[in-house]
């Protein structure tokens, strides 16, 4: 056997194994397939999910709303009414009454103003939809690269399910926070004075 | 006050009527609501608005683009505008102030905050 053909033998050997491997990430990437379509499958659906959830805590914040609404009117009402015994019994002198009075004003105005505190609290709502909506359009990236992959290895892209919809234009911001403001009221309040 | 009419700008519904309950509480009855920049400049040309609360962050027109329009047209650029958003950043800040915005208030807010600022802005 010749020196020409040891190497001929040698690239022959040399390009089998190189096919063989390329045959077996092939293969790999076809077992790959089912899952990542699968996947892609599931973006939608956890999108829908957490879409479900901002619908429902905006609805159940907006029912807490009518109920506040109603409490601090009513409340409103029981000061104007309590104003009014207390000014009476004021008038004839009766101590103990105006003392009671003045405690039932007082509780009702601490209660009024328990009431707006929980008003004021139902802000997390628009925060946390924020944050939601910033996670729902991360999974929707995620869920378009998974489609260039999986369009990839099928040569076509993938048939749209049922749960496939519109992306929806979504205004957030990601940096959304209930406790973490990135700059204090004070420091904005001084870079509104000191403005050009 | 009694002249003011305030216009609230928010895709939030939840977050507009929060808003609207706080101005009442501070004394300003007369307010109109919206939900994004686009639907607030609809609002401007049919209402007599004076003051503009806005968020940042809305679909269709959001509040940096609904300022910077106010501010170059000859009919809105004197109305003032605070800014009530999430957004905390400094140089988010800057570019509200850039675009107009008279003051800005970072969500979640307190009362206090929103009323001292509307007050503020109408004392100049």
């Amino acid at each position: 056997m010749t020196m020409t053909d040891l190497l001929q033998n040698q690239i022959q050997k040399e390009i089998s194994e190189l096919t063989d491997s390329i045959n077996l990430i092939v293969d790999n990437f076809k077992t790959l397939r089912n899952p990542l379509a699968e996947s892609h499958e599931k973006v939608p659906i956890a999108a829908r999910q957490l879409d479900k959830v901002t619908e429902q805590t905006e609805a159940a914040a907006n029912r807490m709303l009518d109920m506040l609404e109603t409490i601090t009117e009513r409340q409103g009402e029981v000061i104007t009414g309590l104003e009014t015994i207390k000014g009476e019994v004021e008038k004839q002198g009766a101590e103990e009454l105006t003392t009671l009075a003045n405690s039932l004003v007082e509780k009702v105005n601490t209660n009024l103003n328990d009431a707006y505190s929980i008003m004021d609290a139902l802000q997390f709502q628009d925060i946390t939809s924020q944050q939601v909506n910033h996670a729902v359009s991360l999974l929707e990236d995620l869920g378009g690269k998974l489609q260039t992959i999986v369009t990839a290895f099928h040569g076509n892209p993938p048939e749209e399910t049922a749960e496939e919809m519109p992306r929806k234009e979504r205004a957030f911001d990601p940096r959304a926070d209930m406790n973490d403001k990135k700059t204090n009221q004070a420091d904005i309040d001084n870079l509104f004075n000191n403005r050009a | 006050m009694a002249d003011l009419k305030i216009l609230a700008v928010d895709d939030s519904p939840t977050m507009r009527r929060i808003i609207v309950n706080t101005l009442k509480r501070a004394g300003y009855t007369d307010v109109v609501e919206a939900q994004d920049g686009k639907d607030a400049l609809a609002k401007l040309k049919v209402e007599s608005i004076n003051f503009v609360i806005t968020d940042w962050n809305m679909p269709e027109m959001d509040g940096l683009t609904f300022v910077t329009t106010m501010r170059s047209t000859d009919d809105l650029k004197e109305i003032p505008v605070l800014m009530v958003t999430t957004r905390s950043v400094k140089d988010d800040i800057i570019d509200a102030m850039k675009a107009g915005v008279n003051s800005y208030i970072v969500k979640p807010f307190t009362p206090d905050t929103l009323k001292q600022k509307i007050e503020q802005i109408l004392a100049g």
